[in-house]
């Protein structure tokens, strides 16, 4: 039951119950769906970056399962101020670190669904400009 | 029948579980609950040592070779194919082998489809359809030019409103495609009445059985069916198999859409001519183990009994929309209200555990249950729901199955409560 508690652990379900950065951006740089054909999942990501590719203000929406909704939120934590080209780099060893637990395949898929959509929102963005 | 079956003649679960090695395994250290038979069933031991006896002592190329070795393996891939034409009541010459019920689905789509739809003619199927049986017409239908119409779903229940059907009859459909039982809301779909109806307006009627098969007795002649295309491994055979019937004159009048070895009569460099019958939609070498495998498993389905097999998954699914309320006060289960009108599974969803997380956490206690949308996107679109967790029943359930589940549903209250 240890790793179950882990995957569900308090921080897990608060970020479920209450996303952090949760709605939408006036009038954001850059605005994209995610969506996990396999579940339903769906992630809106969007960003707002400075002329320099810096994130400055970030927003998400959507519905799914609570590892999808708990990973996107700790994720949007961690976004402001970054430089595009450093979330592109990212992997699933980073959200496994921002959630603190690893992930099983058949859940993978739900943990990276928010980092996959802001990787997608920025290479939309930088065909943009 | 004694072997599986109480002294009062009803099938008992806690025997029927012993010819099913799989049940007894821990995977994950965890005893298995496995309630997600209507997505693969188990296997018997007889339907593996049937295998496993055909490869070891009549492993030959069916239809080829003229020794005693490639006779008997002649001979068990054709007696096969009778027994589960004989279990599903319809000769064996107008029962395609195939590898699975897709594959089946996609011949009638493709094969009777592309020859008999044109510009402006009518599809119509359900909005439930699994993506099987409704994929392959929405390609159909938009190389022909045709339309495709659905019969629609009530928006709370997903319950198939049969009723429609008749406005679209209007529309004199030259197919309506449905499934007899949903993979999602367990509904089974009104054979009987609708085929006569099809057909008074000149329309044939193609059934999806993979539900039904394994779960309730089904004479595909009685059905009124014109096509009816199931799947092995939703009946306890192997993975690869399943199978088209189609009225001997479809048959004749249909191409094959596969082309290739041991469906030919004649062949020369530049053209050749087809072998008729059943052989002509099953080029190359034929599935000869998987289809002793499917007889085998008709063998043993009909050992339980089919009757007794559906009055067992009633009692259990019974209990299921009994207790489910009370394990998950929230659950928005799908389908009808009555058992009766239920074949071996009850989907639901739930605003307080996303059904992917249920799955998770009944997996603790090694609970099998099945999370996403089951093949039927449209379906979960039109209730406005994401993702549905589908447990669902065999033979081999049991109240210990059950109990593991509802136990499973109150640890995931009580996280997501916390």
């Amino acid at each position: 039951m240890g790793g179950m508690d882990g995957l569900y652990r308090q921080q897990i379900l608060e970020h479920h119950r209450s996303p952090h950065n949760f709605g939408q951006l006036a009038n954001p740089s850059v605005s994209v769906d995610g969506r996990n054909p396999s579940c339903g999942d769906l992630i809106t990501m969007q960003l707002q970056l400075d002329a320099e590719g810096r994130i400055t203000d970030v927003a998400f929406s959507g519905r799914g399962c609570a590892i999808s909704q708990a990973s996107a939120s700790l994720l949007t934590d961690e976004l402001r101020g970054r430089r595009a080209e450093e979330i592109t780099e990212l992997g699933s060893p980073y959200v496994m670190e921002l959630l603190g637990v690893e992930v099983g395949p058949s859940r993978i898929h739900c943990a990276l669904l928010g980092l996959e959509t802001t990787q997608k929102a920025i290479a939309t963005w930088r065909n943009k400009a | 029948m004694s072997n599986w079956h109480t002294t009062g003649g009803q099938l008992d679960p806690l025997k029927v579980r012993a010819a099913y090695p799989i049940l007894a395994t821990t995977p994950g250290g965890r005893p298995l609950h496995y309630l997600d038979s209507a997505a693969t069933a188990q296997r018997p031991k007889a339907v593996v040592d049937a295998v496993s006896n055909f490869l070891l002592t009549a492993n030959a190329n069916p239809h080829r070779g003229a020794y005693t070795l490639g006779e008997d393996a002649t001979t068990a891939y054709e007696n096969a194919r009778a027994r589960t034409a004989a279990f599903l009541g319809v000769p064996a010459e107008e029962l395609v082998m195939l590898g699975s019920a897709t594959e089946a689905l996609n011949l009638v789509a493709r094969s009777w489809g592309r020859a008999n739809l044109s510009r402006g003619d009518v599809v119509v199927v359900t909005e439930a359809e699994h993506h099987a049986n409704l994929i392959p017409w929405q390609q159909v239908t938009r190389e022909a030019d045709a339309d495709l119409e659905f019969i629609p779903v009530d928006d709370t229940t997903g319950e198939i409103l049969w009723d429609r059907l008749e406005g679209l009859l209007k529309l004199r459909p030259k197919i309506v495609a449905v499934g007899h039982v949903s993979n999602v809301l367990g509904s089974a779909a009104p054979l009987a009445q609708i085929a006569p109806q099809i057909h008074a307006a000149g329309g044939l009627l193609a059934v999806d059985g993979c539900q039904a098969v394994a779960n309730i007795p089904v004479n595909i002649t009685a059905t009124g069916a014109d096509f009816y295309a199931f799947s092995a491994h939703k009946m306890g055979a192997l993975f690869s198999g399943g199978g088209l019937w189609a009225r001997a004159h479809l048959l004749h009048e249909m191409n094959p859409i596969e082309t290739g070895g041991d469906m030919i009569r004649e062949v020369r460099l530049r053209d050749a001519t087809f072998a008729e019958g059943t052989q002509k939609f099953e080029a190359g070498t034929p599935d000869a183990s998987g289809t002793v495998a499917l007889a085998a498993a008709c063998d043993f389905i009909d050992e339980l009994g089919r009757e007794q097999i559906h009055a067992h998954e009633v009692r259990m699914l019974e209990r299921v929309l009994r207790e489910l309320p009370d394990a998950l006060p929230d659950a928005r289960i799908l389908g009808p209200r009555d058992v009766k009108d239920r074949i071996g599974l009850v989907s639901f969803s739930s605003d307080l555990v996303h059904a992917h997380d249920l799955a998770t956490i009944l997996d603790r206690r090694g609970v099998a249950i099945r999370a996403g949308h089951h093949c039927a996107m449209p379906l979960h679109e039109q209730l406005e729901l994401s993702a549905t967790a589908r447990v669902s029943v065999a033979p081999y359930t049991t109240d210990e199955d059950l109990d593991a589940l509802f136990d499973g549903l109150r640890d995931a209250r009580m996280i997501f409560a916390r």
